[in-house]
């Protein structure tokens, strides 16, 4: 029944496979999913996009009895059902591969796939059945793993087709795919996509998640795209372009509460000259980019999460090696430099992901704000720290940069995710840097703490600090950037000024389309 | 030449099979929590508790088999105490493991000072010890090769045939599967829905039933006797037995056999009047030898870790900088 994806005949006809109604659920006062229908009909592939955080995995997460929605309720087949836990969304034919594999390194391909339903004769586990049917399903859908290779010596690649073979053994006919091209190389993506048709080819359903609008393009028949929470559409693949579906995605909505702010630019700080780095999977993710930044001037970076970003910001931190080009900071070439070298050469950086490398968790405030300073006056003397410098120090911070705590002695992991952000300010901002890395300054705090960063970014600017600003949420880059370059698969693709950011030139570019072929 | 055939013959053979045999079944009882991913320190313990309590029930009962339950029984009370606080309270494992330990060693000794009012050891009093085993026709078939089969108490058998037994559990049995995933990756045990609380439960009280076992084998075997801290490190070999072997049966029999070797020949080289101070020294020796020989392939994992964090490092290195590097 799934030949004909896209056809509208077929459509209306076609049962579902799963309907959510209403679906709403809140983690404090954070409201992760917000009253969102979705219809996924049988035998389709139904690909749900959004920004990281936009509720696709939480989503997915109620659907897989994860979690319990707060409202809203699920229809699976036409049924009206509850799903209590995963053993009950199992139960009903559901299957969800996750972004983390649970597969024991020791044990044999077919003993994992087996592994909680084992096939036993005498008591004893038959290892040879075992063996013989994971054979079976692997040929049979082009998941090609040798049955009886210990896991622990596999690939990443092999591991998710493992994952997905413990899904049919359970007899999925709905299933859920978390990211599943994030850790695939591109030769194996093609691969697990035709793997999902040749699922649909059986008659059965398959979701899955993606941030990557190449990928739901080739392979999905219908996209739901979410946002903030909301879904803000479900359409045929066939009847969309990439940059509606950019737009949909970051919003039309950009709000343009754009900071006023005086010419001061001054002399080139940061100088990026051709850049190429690679990523964790040793594939290129940095494309020969350009640019500089002067002092007084906010540069932002867009792009959908995953064009490079990420990338470019460990390189320029040090934390990951450059394959080719030079970044000079004040006559230095950043990437022959060790990261606590590119900091003594004036880096201040706020990371992206702020609890694995902004700050100890554990640790105090005043200790966080200590770090990466601890050997320099008036911290420590004679290579022994003054506590009672750094407690005073400490509480200066907590009061210039209204950070809500009961004193310097609170452990950093008792404080809201801003206050945490701006303890991160506060100790890379008054580090004497010229140069500011800001990744992703405002992700996951609330509104009120938004407001104090962009103060906060914007004074830096009026001193005269240069600053490359990085972040996925536009309105926060027209705020605040004199001028936003934007990334596409690693390369930049255009540069906009800050005083005419247009959502549809930069969501033109996010997508991937030249602006040169644009009328100006 | 003749001195040698008087060293190794049959006798040591059989003697190391007899000083093997605690050793190998308080070992397989760790092989239990140490595949459930728990570090059990507390073997030694359990091993003396089974001792002194098997000594109680056999003069009790005047039953060397009711002794033997008794013990086991006294073993499993331990076990279970350690499970509760390690698994469900979620203590230390080390901590507990030491501190269940000690009051073995004190209870011990403290209960003989009440019931027996002395100090040092309990001898005579009724105990009654375990049979040997004669196997009927070994005399007849092996002649001077008997003595390697037959004529050992119960225990040592169940020790060695609890060896391919173990083999079989775990590659062949749900449960000792089960109790492999539990131990290497909780989180995929979680996710199919196995309780960890509940395999490592089974997994230290199987362990607690071992070596208790192995505490009645060494007050009610070849001695019938209870003397103060009588286990005398047994357990805490079979804990770096563990260690190197992960566990795995075979490997901790080959561990065993070679610690119980070494015992069985220095109490041979005793008798031909060697220095006894040295003599006594052997079995430190091969096992610090032994250890050291199995610790250089099976390197602790932070040191694995370590060395690869750093191949890691260099072999970037190696590839950014004078390859495709390459400054204008």
């Amino acid at each position: 029944m799934s030949n004909a994806p896209g056809s509208p005949t077929l459509h209306s006809t076609a049962a579902m496979a799963v309907e959510l109604t209403g679906i709403t659920k809140r983690f404090g006062t954070f409201i992760a999913n917000d009253g969102i229908d979705l219809a996924v009909r049988q035998g389709e592939i139904h690909a749900i996009i959004g920004e990281n955080g936009a509720g696709k995995t939480t989503l997915m997460n109620i659907l897989f009895g994860l979690l319990q929605p707060d409202e809203g309720s699920i229809r699976l087949n036409g049924e009206a059902t509850v799903v209590a836990d995963p053993a009950a969304a199992i139960k009903a034919g559901l299957g969800m591969v996750h972004q983390h594999f649970k597969l024991v390194p020791s044990l044999s391909v077919a003993d994992n796939v087996f592994l909680g339903m084992e096939i036993r004769r005498h008591g004893l586990i038959d290892h040879a059945a075992q063996i013989a049917r994971t054979q079976e399903l692997s040929k049979r859908f082009g998941l090609h793993v040798d049955a009886t290779e210990r896991v622990g010596l596999l690939s990443v690649g092999i591991e998710q087709r493992i994952e997905i073979l413990k899904v049919l053994v359970r007899g999925a006919r709905t299933i859920i795919l978390d990211e599943p091209t994030a850790v695939l190389t591109p030769q194996e993506s093609r691969e697990l996509f035709q793997t999902l048709r040749s699922f649909v080819a059986e008659g059965m359903t398959v979701i899955f998640i993606s941030h990557h609008l190449e990928e739901v393009m080739e392979v999905s028949d219908t996209v739901t795209v979410l946002r903030n929470g909301r879904k803000v559409a479900t359409r045929q693949t066939s009847e969309l372009s990439k940059d509606e579906l950019v737009r949909m995605m970051v919003g039309r909505e950009v709000s343009f509460d754009r900071r006023p702010r005086a010419a001061l630019h001054g002399d080139i700080v940061l100088d990026v000259k051709d850049l190429w780095a690679r990523d964790d999977r040793r594939l290129p993710a940095v494309r020969g980019a350009s640019f500089a930044v002067r002092s007084g001037e906010v540069v932002g970076i867009a792009g959908v999460a995953g064009n490079g970003q990420t990338e470019l910001a460990e390189v320029l931190s040090g934390l990951r090696p450059a394959s080719h080009g030079e970044a000079w900071l004040k006559g230095q070439d950043l990437t022959t430099l060790s990261p606590a070298a590119i900091r003594e050469a004036g880096l201040a950086h706020v990371p992206g992901d702020r609890m694995v490398r902004g700050v100890d968790r554990n640790a105090s405030i005043a200790a966080n704000t200590l770090m990466g300073r601890q050997h320099r006056a008036p911290w420590s003397h004679n290579g022994l720290l003054d506590w009672k410098a750094i407690a005073g120090n400490a509480g200066a911070l907590i009061k210039s940069f209204d950070i809500r705590a009961q004193g310097a002695g609170d452990a950093v992991k008792r404080l809201s995710g801003g206050n945490i952000q701006k303890v991160v300010l506060a100790r890379e901002f008054t580090n004497g840097a010229d140069f500011l890395l800001v990744d992703q300054p405002t992700r996951g705090v609330d509104i009120g703490a938004q407001e104090a960063i962009h103060d906060e970014i914007m004074r830096q600017r009026a001193a005269g600090r240069a600053i490359l600003l990085i972040s996925v949420q536009l309105d926060e880059l027209a705020a605040l950037a004199d001028r936003i370059l934007v990334m596409f698969n690693g390369r930049i693709m255009g540069e906009v000024a800050g005083d005419d950011a247009d959502e549809d030139r930069i969501g033109m570019m996010m997508a991937g389309v030249s602006p040169q072929l644009e009328p100006a | 030449m003749e001195i040698l055939d008087k060293l190794i013959n049959v006798a040591l053979i059989a003697a190391t099979l007899r000083t093997t045999a605690p050793i190998l079944l308080v070992a397989l009882g760790g092989s239990f929590t140490t595949k459930a991913g728990i570090f059990n320190i507390g073997l030694e313990g359990q091993m003396l508790a089974g001792a002194f309590f098997a000594v109680i029930g056999s003069i009790w009962t005047g039953s060397a088999f009711a002794g033997m339950a008794c013990g086991v029984a006294a073993a499993l009370a331990f076990a279970l105490a350690f499970a509760v606080l390690v698994v469900t309270f979620r203590a230390n494992e080390v901590v507990v493991g030491l501190a269940l330990n000690i009051l073995a060693g004190g209870m011990t000794i403290s209960l003989m000072k009440a019931i027996f009012g002395t100090r040092g050891s309990i001898v005579g009093h009724g105990i009654v010890g375990l049979p040997k085993v004669q196997i009927p026709g070994a005399q007849a078939l092996l002649g001077s090769w008997a003595p390697l089969v037959s004529g050992f108490t119960p225990i040592v058998y169940v020790a060695f045939i609890a060896v391919p037994l173990l083999v079989l559990f775990y590659n062949r049995t749900r449960l000792g599967l089960y109790i492999r995933v539990v131990g290497e990756k909780p989180e995929a045990a979680e996710a199919l829905g196995i309780s960890i609380t509940r395999v490592r439960y089974i997994a230290s009280l199987l362990c607690g039933l071992l070596a208790g076992l192995a505490g009645a084998h060494l007050s009610l075997g070849y001695i019938t006797m209870f003397t103060e801290n009588m286990s005398s490190g047994r357990g805490f070999m079979a804990v770096a037995i563990l260690i190197f072997s992960n566990g795995d049966p075979l490997k901790v029999l080959a561990g065993c056999l070679l610690f119980g070797f070494a015992d069985a020949f220095s109490l041979r080289l005793q008798t031909f009047g060697f220095p006894s101070y040295l003599v006594l020294t052997v079995p430190y020796v091969v096992a610090l030898t032994a250890l050291f020989a199995l610790s250089y392939r099976a390197r602790p994992k932070i040191i694995k870790e370590t060395l690869a964090s750093m191949q890691k490092l260099l072999s970037v290195d190696r590839n950014s900088s004078p390859v495709d590097k390459n400054p204008q």
